[in-house]
């Protein structure tokens, strides 16, 4: 087996919260070394959030973290003290790249800047990965991944008809510029390899997620209107909208769990092969439905009859008849359902690592399967400071003595 | 100065948003990329929109437009024997070959990494299927609302809490495609990075399924943490998280940190009520937030959105408002950054794009050329390429192959 696909490639990481992280998760999955440079004064905040193993709380015990730091090592480091300071810089300087997602011009006032570092280091590579970018007059606003879909334009489309903007469910401004940071990286790193040249990359997490919507964007400039929010159906396909299946029996908590289930009919095949599936032939050549254009017309009633059917089945049920059919459709997964999913385990998507505290859970690993360079997830997310002692003797070549008089002066904190 | 991609030739036989948007990230650093689409109808994201004058067009849909920037374009039926002979030439001269053909019209087309690779053992070949390549649900039909059902996004949101009757709502756009494509496009960079090591390719194989249930963020680990499922119907695990009403619109306050929600407490002139021991503290102000909700509202109603959100940043307070694409399209911040872009195309005309992903100092992203019409780079590539005879191409035609 080839060896992974960045061996050998060391990433100094200060990013934390969700974006930053998701964003060296991905190099560490192809195997880059990826150190988390954490600080004790100012914990990242995914070590505080619940869901916590078993109901305790322990900066090594929540799932958050533990998801999103699968393989990567913590080294502790007082950003506030200038020995403290010191020792970044060194652990900068000893890496390939480094990634931050720290407002803008943190980084500098750390003496950890780009310009900084690329005297000593001319060809490395360093990632920012703020809300707004390097420049641009709102440089010092901060923006959280929850906020990203409100400002990107995101909420503005998203919402049920004749309703309010609504979010999305999910911090996805976070995910979204973690992932177009860790290309940009490749990019760089590529183009390293190539020519021997760094570079600073500014990725402003506003401007990844705007690329998102560039329908909207596009229909704007088209015909100078904002897109009508339109709930889950689409202006192509009819049927296409989520129906409401029999709750499960089980109780979680003590509370039924509401299910429902995804449908998609493409044209009007598919609506034929639907109209059979469901027990109701005859609705093919309905000329109230017998056309995309009679479909959308009637959909009120269109979706009546589908929920007609959907509600007197589970939503399992309901998926596997569909498919069957070659119909899209698709239950609405809780993260149960995916925790139980047999595909999933098939095609080994779950890391199951022994963590110190928590033991094995169940995390999601990377989404790609690759044939020769596998990627893999080899320990489980860190333990606060962790890997310092063994980073700063091992790989940044301090002696016993000096690593005993930096932790006495709280550099190590 | 040029792309870090420049010296890459890539082959991409996509349609709608996954494959084509992998595509379309590395034609935009500089990749020489050749998109392959159906002759007749081409790729499906023509037929879509927007449309100008909702007026459907095959050269004038946004989403296409946006979507295969700096591509050449060929028609080429991969379904007829000849037209995988063809595609099987090109691979042969590739780095990287890019699609998300379903596997079932794999199968029927006979595409596999085996073939594709024979006459060129250094080909990175990313497919970019529903499920995946393996695994029981292999040949499912799937689109975009289905996967990011399935993948678990779709039931964390909806109307809020104590909506039960109300269907969970779906993301705006082709969300699941273009996760599809920059996680594909991710690990297709990893290849490289492999390839440049060692003149060796490989197969790759993404599941939209799989980036979908990658993104879950705390919710998928309430179940291996503390067996609960997540649903939008529950709290949240931190207030304020959510988006109300001021005078003239919605704001989003954000209030992760406790330092946050201190200097929100400024901002609205620290009233008494926060001072009540129920509102101090993330877990107390989280679990209470239906109390406190109404003071912040109240006072909501005599604030305007702009005047608060620079209020409160100024403080450092995430706050957001809600963007309509008229907001976005005359941002001063995104036009100070040169953010969008404009550039012509031949039949649909002049409009604003978005541009650049993340600004690189040495490597800039640029664009060389618009979408391409259908099979406008054909003679370019069968003859300049492929060395074909215009005999041959002739009879390529007839047959429908090209």
């Amino acid at each position: 087996m080839a060896a992974p696909p960045l061996a050998g490639i060391r990433v100094a990481d200060f990013t934390w919260v969700w974006a930053g992280p998701y964003c060296t998760l991905q190099l560490g999955y192809l195997g880059a070394e990826v150190i988390r440079v954490e600080t004790r004064g100012r914990l990242c905040v995914t070590r505080h959030m619940t869901p916590m193993a078993d109901g305790k709380a322990g900066p090594n015990r929540s799932g958050y973290f533990n998801q999103y730091n699968q393989g990567k090592r913590s080294v502790s480091i007082n950003l506030r003290s200038a020995e403290g300071r010191a020792v970044a810089k060194r652990l900068a300087l000893a890496s390939d790249v480094v990634t931050n997602n720290f407002a803008a011009g943190v980084m500098d006032r750390l003496g950890l800047g780009y310009e900084e570092l690329r005297k000593s280091k001319p060809d490395i590579i360093m990632i920012t990965m703020s809300g707004f970018g390097e420049t641009g007059p709102l440089r010092d606003y901060v923006a959280y991944g929850p906020s990203q879909v409100p400002l990107s334009g995101l909420s503005a489309l998203t919402g049920y008809k004749d309703g309010p903007p609504l979010h999305v469910g999910f911090s996805y401004g976070d995910p979204n510029g973690g992932i177009h940071g860790a290309f940009a990286v490749l990019a760089a790193l590529y183009h390293r390899a190539r020519t021997g040249e760094g570079q600073f990359i500014d990725l402003s997490q506003w401007e990844a997620s705007v690329a998102m919507v560039a329908e909207g964007i596009l229909d704007f400039e088209m015909n100078g209107r904002e897109p009508e929010r339109n709930g889950n159906r689409d202006p192509w396909m009819a049927p296409h909208g989520v129906f409401r299946s029999k709750d499960r029996a089980e109780k979680v908590a003590g509370r039924d769990i509401d299910m429902w289930v995804s449908i998609a009919v493409e044209d009007d095949e598919h609506w034929r092969r639907l109209a059979g599936a469901i027990g109701r032939p005859e609705l093919a050549a309905d000329p109230r439905f017998a056309t995309l254009a009679d479909r959308k017309r009637n959909e009120d009633e269109l979706e009546t009859i589908i929920t007609q059917w959907t509600s007197q089945r589970h939503a399992r049920e309901a998926e596997e008849a569909l498919q069957k059919a070659g119909v899209a459709a698709a239950i609405l997964s809780t993260n149960k359902d995916l925790f139980e999913d047999p595909h999933l385990a098939g095609r080994d998507f779950f890391v199951e690592l022994e963590h110190p505290e928590v033991g094995v859970r169940r995390h999601t690993g990377p989404p790609w399967h690759m044939g020769r360079t596998p990627s893999e997830v080899k320990r489980p997310a860190p333990i606060l400071g962790q890997d310092t002692d063994e980073v700063l003797t091992g790989v940044l070549g301090y002696t016993g003595e000096e690593l005993e008089k930096l932790r006495a002066a709280g550099a190590l904190h | 100065m040029s792309g870090p991609f420049a010296s890459l030739k890539v082959v991409e036989v996509g349609a709608m948003a996954s494959a084509p948007y992998a595509g379309k990230l590395l034609a935009d650093l500089g990749a020489e990329v050749i998109k392959i689409e159906q002759p007749g109808q081409g790729d499906s994201a023509r037929h879509r929109g927007p449309f100008p004058n909702n007026q459907p067009h095959p050269e004038k849909s946004g989403l296409f437009l946006y979507l295969n920037t700096n591509k050449l374009g060929v028609t080429l039926d991969i379904f007829q024997p000849q037209g995988m002979e063809l595609l099987e030439r090109l691979a042969a001269d590739a780095d990287v070959l890019i699609h998300n053909v379903a596997p079932p019209d794999m199968d029927r087309a006979g595409l596999s990494f085996e073939r594709m690779r024979k006459n060129n053992p250094r080909l990175v070949m990313t497919s970019i299927t529903p499920y995946g390549l393996t695994g029981p649900y292999r040949d499912r039909a799937a689109e975009e609302l289905t996967l990011w059902s399935q993948g678990g996004l779709t039931y964390l949101n909806g109307a809020g809490p104590d909506t039960r009757e109300i269907p969970p709502l779906k993301a705006f756009g082709q969300q699941s495609g273009y996760q599809g494509g920059i996680h594909a496009a991710v690990a297709t960079a990893g290849a490289l990075m492999a390839q440049l090591r060692d003149g060796e390719g490989q197969h790759i194989d993404v599941s939209v399924y799989e980036v979908c249930a990658s993104m879950l963020e705390l919710t998928y680990v309430y179940w291996p943490y503390g067996k609960r499922i997540a649903s939008r119907l529950g709290s949240k695990p931190v207030q304020p998280l959510e988006a109300l009403e001021c005078k003239d619109g919605i704001i989003f306050l954000c209030c992760v940190e406790d330092h946050q929600w201190e200097a929100f407490v400024e901002v609205m002139g620290h009233p008494a009520w926060t001072d009540e021991p129920l509102f101090k503290g993330r877990g107390r102000r989280t679990a209470n937030w239906d109390a406190a909700r109404l003071f912040v509202q109240e006072w909501l109603q005599e604030q305007t959105v702009q005047d608060l959100y620079h209020k409160a940043q100024a403080k450092r307070i995430p706050f957001a408002p809600v963007s309509t694409m008229g907001d976005l399209l005359s941002s001063d911040h995104l036009k100070a950054r040169g953010f969008f872009a404009e550039f012509s195309h031949p039949v649909a005309g002049t409009f604003k794009y978005p541009g650049a992903l993340f600004k690189m100092s040495r490597t800039p992203w640029e664009i060389r050329r618009p979408a391409p019409t259908l099979g406008q780079h054909n003679h370019e590539v069968f003859a300049g390429r492929l060395k074909l005879s215009e005999a041959q191409i002739t009879q390529l035609q007839e047959k429908g192959v090209i």
